[in-house]
């Protein structure tokens, strides 16, 4: 074989069809940022809409065409990229961006594995993840535009091709997509899971593992036994729309035509979506979570405090996410008694999320705090965690849900909770993990700038969102000009889409910091915050193997942080104990009290 | 960058032991949840009251004793590894293989009877029930062609003597799938005899 070919086969399989878990890591993180940045670009155009209903941007004709005729945005198109957002930064970004990266990287390089169980079932996740993106954006481009029946995609306007042109062949691209991405998640859990469970080095026990691996367990298990249920979903959905079935179709008249379907009921439709639908909250919000534990104890040089209180939590969040999904259905004609079962398990969800915020800000308390952007999206996790988890309280409530369902109270809620918590999640661990990621140092001034401009546009976009609700203006409408009770509202939505125009701006800041680093940042130590996990003991230099010669054995908890003597000085000289140095004699491991 | 293959360290082999079988039923849980969602979604539509019942095709109880005695024949075919005995081991594993089609073409046959009934699986004509009908009997079908695959593949290395009484994981792994097959039949079957049927 001649030298270039070998060359190119190296290329090949270095780079592309890698099953080396750092590069497919790699690969998660490129294609899911390059998809959330679609996403927020495609926020910042239907925000132009709703600050602005009918004013004429031509300058966005030259990007959108036909879409934004005369400077203008056609209805049928807003309604496809509110669905093309929501469906890319829920699934695209948040689940395979985030767990995609952040499992991939971590989990052999935290339990001292040399790769993950399977490696090609690894490289297959992400290849299947990177077609279901392909086709996801292909859906853009067809006749009738992309799916425009919301993220939830919920029947009729999903099942019938004829219903809006967005039920047509971009709906279908979009099945195709979500049927494929549906296949990669879950290749990619049976892995994690398995890897987790079997692969773990000489003395990993479960309680000496970081809450970082509790957090992708965890995921990893709601994702195998929640998107199955979604995919029997699409399955029935797709008969529906294709070979004249009536699952979830009954009595239809479009345009003074009678329809055959007969039987069916779409409410058995929002039965199996939220039975994904909910457990997916936690999908995206626990790896965000996980990571944060890990940073905040690391960075405040303290052991995270109630070490099993954050699992033990944990585990109930991710129980109880399987049996709440009726929180979504309050409006469809429920049994109230059956609501008010519901309104109990998911009030439930409050005990477990306020031990995990009581943790996070008792192990900031009085810690030696190192301020770094990771710090920062850290901590600003804790901030949207709480504030958009006390809406959720009253949107878990069924007597106070119908007053705000289905109204921009809504929006804020979820985006702060799931959106804002999960993507902090994912910056911070993006910051924290960089020297791991390409082995060089992301600059810290340009990553505080980031904090700043995206947690003040943050909250501004999505608080005021509150207030609309409370008003009653309905989420997913194109304009609300044509009603006059909203007329006072509209100045809160001309500051939302200033502070969303500004927080995609915000962005640029970091995307710049990503890629200049990536290539020209400063070289990374072994260790750069001091960290006492196993993926520090690992050369800087990715190699197919992660350790040279034996994989290093385990003796301790990962959060031996600033631990003294009688005398008050640190026990080994250093503010941090690694997972690798033996127990003293009179020392007990802290995963184990 | 600098490229450490660790080859010798032997490690890939390793691996494969420790996690065929616990890869198998992480894989298992993901159908189960599949299914439960679909069979879920029978019990939430029997509360709509449009519901009927169809008559239930004596080929589906053909088709569950037939797949039944396939399981036993794969066990057994295991055993006979693990004693060393080749020649009965082929022959469990060809039977298997023989009784797995046999299962496909009583399904098939099922299937005929129910068209033969005016029972359809999609069109106007179609019921939800009928609908549902055929898609579990399929949607199991589907899953068990890949089982139908494993077995050729077992069955070639078992022809091949490849298994033995210490390493018998390939053989391990596809009869857990063939028995989850079997098991996952016997539910549909008394779900759908006493849901839709």
């Amino acid at each position: 074989m001649s030298t270039h070919h070998h060359h190119a086969k190296d290329f090949l399989f270095t780079y592309i069809f890698s099953t080396d878990h750092k590069m497919i890591s790699k690969q998660f993180l490129v294609t899911g940022f390059l998809m959330g940045f679609i996403g927020l670009i495609m926020s910042t155009l239907f925000r132009l809409q709703l600050g602005w209903p009918g004013e004429s941007f031509e300058m966005i004709e030259l990007l959108m065409g036909s879409w934004q005729e005369d400077g203008v945005m056609a209805p049928d198109k807003y309604l496809s990229l509110v669905t093309m957002h929501g469906t890319i930064m829920v699934f695209f970004l948040l689940t395979a961006g985030l767990s995609g990266t952040f499992s991939n990287l971590l989990i052999p390089l935290q339990i001292g594995a040399r790769d993950m169980a399977s490696g090609f079932l690894n490289m297959l996740s992400y290849w299947f993840f990177f077609i279901s993106s392909v086709v996801m954006l292909c859906s853009l481009f067809v006749e009738g535009g992309a799916a425009s029946a919301g993220w939830t995609i919920y029947p009729p306007l999903s099942a019938l091709p004829q219903a809006i042109p967005g039920s047509g062949a971009g709906m279908t691209l979009w099945l195709v997509s979500m049927s494929i991405f549906i296949v990669s998640s879950l290749l990619g859990s049976l892995n994690y899971i398995v890897t987790i469970l079997n692969m773990r080095t000489k003395g990993m026990s479960m309680t000496r593992l970081p809450l970082t691996i509790w957090a992708f367990l965890l995921t990893a298990i709601l994702g195998v036994l929640s998107f199955p249920v979604l995919l029997s979903a699409a399955l029935l959905l797709v008969f529906d729309r294709s070979f004249g079935t009536s699952f979830y179709l009954s009595d239809i008249y479009i345009g003074g035509q009678v329809l055959e379907h007969s039987g069916g009921s779409p409410i058995l439709f929002e039965h199996l979506f939220w039975f994904l639908g909910h457990p997916e909250v936690y999908i995206v919000l626990l790896p965000a979570l996980g990571i944060t534990s890990e940073i905040i104890s690391t960075m405040t040089r303290k052991p995270i405090f109630g070490y099993r209180a954050m699992i033990g939590s944990m585990m109930a969040i991710g129980f109880l996410s399987f049996i709440v999904w009726g929180h979504h259905m309050f409006l469809t004609g429920m049994n109230p008694f059956l609501g008010s079962v519901f309104t109990f398990t998911t009030l439930l969800i409050a005990i477990p999320s306020a031990v995990k915020v009581f943790n996070y800000l008792t192990t900031l308390w009085k810690g030696n705090i190192v301020f770094t952007p990771a710090t920062m999206f850290s901590v600003g996790l804790v901030s949207t965690f709480i504030s958009g988890g006390v809406t959720g309280l009253i949107l878990g409530n069924s007597a106070l849900d119908i007053n705000v369902h289905d109204t921009y109270f809504v929006v804020g809620h979820f985006h702060i909770v799931m959106g804002l918590s999960a993507i902090f999640g994912m910056f911070a661990g993006v910051y924290h993990w960089f020297p791991k990621l390409f082995g060089r140092m992301m600059n810290n001034k340009l990553g505080n700038i980031h904090f700043w401009i995206t947690i003040c546009c943050a909250y501004g976009v999505f608080f005021p969102m509150h207030f609309l609700g409370f008003a009653g203006v309905p989420r997913r409408y194109y304009t609300n000009s044509e009603f006059p009770m909203f007329d006072n509202m509209i100045d809160i939505n001309v500051f939302i889409s200033v502070c969303a125009i500004l927080a995609m701006i915000g962005q640029l800041v970091f995307f710049f910091n990503f890629v200049y680093s990536a290539f020209r940042g400063p070289k990374a130590p072994m260790n750069p915050w001091k960290g006492n996990t196993l993926e520090w003991t690992s050369p800087v230099e990715h190699f197919h193997g992660n350790w040279y010669g034996e994989i290093p054995a385990v003796y301790r908890w990962p959060y031996d942080y600033s631990k003294v003597n009688a005398n008050g000085e640190y026990v080994y000289g250093e503010d941090f104990i690694p997972q690798t140095t033996p127990l003293g004699d009179d020392e007990k491991d802290g995963g184990e009290h | 960058m600098t490229t450490v293959t660790l080859e010798n360290t032997n490690y890939k082999d390793e691996i494969r032991r420790k996690t065929s079988k616990p890869l198998m039923w992480v894989g298992i849980m993901s159908i189960v949840m599949f299914f439960g969602g679909l069979t879920s979604a029978v019990v939430v539509s029997q509360g709509g009251g449009s519901f009927l019942t169809i008559a239930m095709p004596q080929a589906f109880v053909i088709s569950t004793f037939v797949i039944v005695l396939s399981s036993l024949a794969f066990h057994f075919g295991l055993i006979s590894v693990k004693k060393g005995n080749h020649t009965m081991a082929k022959l469990s594993v060809g039977i298997t293989l023989a009784l797995g089609l046999a299962f496909v073409a009583t399904q098939y046959m099922g299937w005929v009877t129910l068209h033969d009934n005016g029972v359809y699986a999609i069109g106007s004509e179609s019921t939800q029930q009928s609908s549902f009908l055929y898609l579990l009997t399929a949607l199991h079908i589907l899953h068990l062609i890949g089982g139908l695959v494993s077995l050729i593949v077992v069955l070639v290395k078992t022809m091949k003597e490849r298994y033995t009484s210490e390493d018998s994981v390939g053989m391990q792994v596809s009869l857990t799938y063939w028995h989850f097959l079997g098991g996952l039949w016997v539910y549909l079957f008394f779900f759908l005899r006493y849901s839709i049927a």
